[in-house]
């Protein structure tokens, strides 16, 4: 008898009820919250955007006819190699009342003689160089004080933007005058330079992107990505700006939540970025995101949950479902593993055999069917098929574990405060304030 | 010296010293310019710096050069110490009675301007080169220098040339200086740079930083300040208030307690009064003080100031005179530029080197062509300039090419033809040229020579140019 005739065997011999038992994690959560429920808001949100074609229509004209300044804000430190990549793409849009600020974060290579020279021939309108770097928040704060536009529209130097973005990321604010803040759809352009990259494409095909769409018809979207996020200038003005991070575009997106106003995703509004190449870039790069899951869902704003006079159901919803389906569910993997190993110690590979192939048979089965449900692509998805079985270890164990180590770093050690990203003059104080 | 010997004729205003008369001029009524030219000098009365400088300009812009070659002596008053007119003047007297002590030296400009062979130039620029080399050439100098002259729209002046422009015009001067230097008849030394504006080319020019959007220099400037612990970020004056001196920010209520403990100031900002914007880099711009042109001072032009020596090819053109400059040849249709034709020969003697074959060059000399130039106008010099081109074109194969050297020496290329052939055209050609002078110019003699030179695969072509040119 071969392995694969008794793995057969072994799923045969499984009734519904045993099925349960074994996978209960899948079926529960997985199954259950990551395509049922994103399919059936995935259907809604594409007949609610069939429905609301007219007003879409009327909200685009009347963007037009106002014509507003937008005000892109493009902070960073070392970015002059790809400030002028940006600006072209920038000037390529079919929205063309803009202005373009670059502040320098006290650059230490050529970045203040590539932006004062792109200033001085009109490519962007205002260069501003801090000679002391004071992170990432500061600088945009800097910018954010020299607009003058209706929006506020923050990028990152290493993205380009398809030729509408602009357009389409501001549209929302004119579809409903409660909506504070608006985020874009990034992709990944390097997509196919190594299989971090390519794996990373396929989440943010799925979890991120798709993800983003489910989130955001359900009023409960929480992060306003910092690589293509629109504001409106009154409500930075109101919220005086961001605060120190790393995540600060997640703790901004919360703020304007607790301005009262709302936070969208537009899908349409696309952005490429460079994802980290390698598995350890990836690694830093995830552990700083998970830490301010704990910095800033758990504890800077923790007030969300209780009854204040900034107290609102979408964001204590959007709260409940980032801490239940990231920290929650990661820890309830565990409880699940040790369940498996105690319980049903014999059946392990099975167990496993059968999880790696539940996962990526929904893994498939949500690329190819949520394809229907995508407006923007940048490539054939015909690409990604190859590597969709590893994606299985990519959430299922690497991502995980990163995870898992970001929160015990930062539950326990509050180690999000030692992180380079940000000046230690800066943390230090963030630390000490609990900010 | 004795004042009996130096008459003054009061109501004629002219003065004499042995057989020398000169026109006084003390007034306005009294500068009949075109008078000038029968008497030896003029003496100017130099009281007044403003009427001084107006009649030597006067005299130092004439077209003609029984005017513009006059010696000019200064009697009495500051005048002559202005730096503009003492580079045009050539004496100064402070009495009649002093005037037997310059009059040698008037007498001898006077000799040196008979010397010269006055013609007339194609051109206004090539006009103004002959005059400068005239004056220079009577004046015996050999050296042009620039003055600062804080009265000149360039703030250096070459007070000869300047005479000949308005004020607004004056950095014409400078291009006329560059054609000069471009014909070889001075070498130049770097001596400083000016900047004229876009505009009107006056060098009167404000420097002031500006705002980048609106141009106004009134302006704003404060520290932004940077709070560490809410990253706040705002001029100076958003941390304080009306009650005491403490800085408190304005996003987290905390006091501001040490620089660069839990604060800093990491840039300077400008606002601009006029429009508001802000901004960090301030644009530079010169407001021309002449014209009011506000100029980015990336598009000001920029112009070397140099020292000009006179070279010995500018030596003889100050006897000779200098009848056209390269531009004024090279506009007549059927030539190609002196430099195209010496690129051409490179190549013509590279190629025989390979095929051994005979090529030549030809040179075509007007011998008289002063006495020709002197006699005749502008018009009609590059009228025969443009006939001569013509017969020699009609004459000659498509292929080949015609260059002026100088308004006097033609150069044609005769390439891949046997040499005696080469000169029974140019036999031909001469006597077409002969009879073609004869019947515009019945008047006159004119001398033309011509040689051909075989070009010779050893030698450089530039060397072979130089060996014909000399002829």
């Amino acid at each position: 008898m071969t392995g694969l005739d008794e793995f057969f065997d072994y799923v045969n011999s499984l009734g519904a009820e045993r099925f349960t038992r074994i996978f209960w994690f899948f079926v529960f959560f997985e199954l259950f919250r990551y395509m049922v429920i994103d399919l059936v808001v995935l259907t809604i949100a594409k007949i609610l955007k069939v429905l609301n074609r007219k007003k879409t229509q009327e909200a685009l004209n009347r963007f037009y006819l106002e014509q507003p300044l937008v005000s892109i804000i493009i902070p960073g430190k070392n970015e002059g190699k790809h400030i002028f990549k940006l600006v072209k793409s920038l000037r390529e849009q079919n929205y063309k009342n803009v202005e373009i600020i670059v502040v320098d974060d006290g650059s230490d290579d050529d970045t203040p003689t590539i932006g004062r020279d792109m200033e001085r021939n009109g490519f962007i309108d205002k260069f501003v160089r801090n000679e002391f770097r004071g992170g990432k928040a500061s600088a945009a704060n800097l910018a954010l004080r020299l607009t003058n536009g209706k929006f506020i529209v923050h990028l990152d130097a290493d993205c380009s933007y398809n030729y509408d973005a602009i357009q389409q990321i501001i549209l929302p604010f004119y579809m409903d005058s409660k909506i504070g803040g608006v985020g874009g759809n990034v992709m990944v352009r390097n997509y196919k330079k190594s299989l971090a990259a390519t794996l990373q494409a396929i989440e943010y095909y799925d979890t991120i992107s798709i993800g983003r769409v489910v989130v955001s018809q359900l009023g409960i979207y929480r992060i306003i990505s910092g690589a293509f996020g629109a504001f409106r200038a009154d409500a930075m003005s109101q919220i005086q700006g961001w605060d120190i991070g790393p995540g600060l575009d997640g703790d901004i997106s919360v703020k304007i939540r607790k301005m009262g106003y709302k936070v969208k995703f537009a899908s349409d509004a696309v952005c490429l970025t460079n994802a980290p190449d390698t598995f350890r870039k990836l690694a830093k790069q995830r552990l700083r995101w998970d830490k301010s899951l704990i910095r800033f869902r758990v504890r800077k704003h923790r007030d969300v949950f209780y009854p204040s006079q900034h107290f609102n159901f979408s964001s204590f919803f959007s709260f409940l479902e980032n801490i239940t389906y990231n920290i929650v569910l990661n820890v309830k993997w565990y409880i699940y593993f040790i369940d498996m190993v105690f319980n049903f110690p014999h059946e392990l590979s099975f167990i496993l055999t059968m999880n790696f192939f539940l996962y990526t048979c929904t893994n498939y089965f949500k690329f190819l069917v949520f394809s229907l449900y995508r407006t923007e692509k940048n490539t054939s998805i015909s690409y990604f098929l190859a590597y969709i079985p590893l994606m299985v270890i990519y959430f299922g164990y690497y991502l995980r574990i990163v995870r898992s180590i970001a929160y015990i770093q930062e539950f326990f050690f509050k180690k999000s405060y030692d992180d380079p990203w940000n000046p230690p003059k800066t943390s230090k104080y963030a630390k000490e304030l609990g900010l | 010296m004795a004042l009996e010997n130096v008459k003054i004729n009061a109501s004629s205003g002219t003065i004499e010293y042995l057989n020398t008369k000169y026109i006084y001029v003390s007034q306005s009524r009294d500068l009949k310019i075109d008078r000038s030219v029968s008497y030896a000098g003029i003496i100017i009365d130099g009281k007044n710096l403003d009427f001084t400088k107006m009649v030597v300009k006067r005299i130092r812009g004439n077209q003609n050069s029984e005017i513009y070659l006059k010696p000019i002596i200064i009697l009495n008053g500051n005048a002559h110490r202005d730096v503009f007119i003492k580079n045009l003047i050539d004496g100064v007297i402070f009495s009649f009675d002093q005037i037997p002590l310059i009059n040698e030296h008037v007498s001898e400009i006077n000799n040196l301007s008979k010397e010269i062979t006055i013609i007339n130039s194609i051109s206004f620029e090539a006009m103004i080169v002959s005059k400068l080399l005239y004056f220079m050439f009577t004046r015996n100098l050999k050296m042009l220098e620039p003055v600062p002259y804080a009265l000149s729209n360039t703030n250096y002046s070459f007070p000869f040339l300047a005479c000949n422009f308005s004020d607004f015009e004056e950095f014409q001067v400078l291009e006329m200086l560059e054609i000069a230097t471009q014909e070889g008849l001075f070498k130049h030394k770097f001596l400083d740079r000016i900047y004229l504006c876009s505009n009107c080319k006056s060098s009167h020019l404000s420097f002031r930083e500006a705002c980048p959007k609106c141009g106004s220099s009134h302006t704003d400037t404060f520290d932004i300040v940077h709070h560490f612990p809410c990253a706040y970020v705002g001029p100076i004056t958003d941390f304080t208030n009306d009650i005491d001196d403490q800085l408190n920010c304005p996003k987290c209520s905390k006091k501001l307690k040490h620089i660069g403990v839990d604060y800093d100031k990491p840039s300077v900002l400008h606002q601009c009064k006029n429009c508001d914007n802000r901004f960090q880099d301030f644009h530079v711009k010169a407001k021309c003080m002449s014209c009011t042109f506000d100029n980015p001072v990336e598009t000001l032009v920029d112009k070397e100031i140099n020292e000009y020596t006179l070279t010995k090819k500018g030596e003889s053109y100050a006897l000779q005179g200098y009848v056209s400059t390269p531009k004024d040849i090279e506009d007549i249709i059927g030539t190609v530029k002196f430099d195209t034709f010496k690129t051409v020969c490179r190549y013509e003697v590279e190629r025989l080197r390979q095929t051994e074959g005979s090529s030549n060059i030809v040179a075509i000399n007007i011998v008289n062509a002063g006495q020709f130039y002197a006699k005749v106008g502008s018009n009609a010099q590059q009228m025969l300039l443009k006939d001569l081109v013509g017969e020699i074109r009609s004459s000659i194969r498509s292929s080949d090419m015609i260059t002026f050297y100088s308004s006097s020496v033609i150069l044609v290329t005769m390439f891949e033809i046997p040499t005696k052939i080469s000169q029974r055209i140019m036999d031909d050609v001469l006597k077409l040229l002969e009879k073609l002078i004869q019947n515009n110019f019945k008047d006159l003699v004119i001398e033309i020579k011509s040689n051909v030179h075989q070009l010779n695969y050893n030698l450089s072509s530039e060397l072979q140019i130089n060996q014909l040119i000399g002829m």
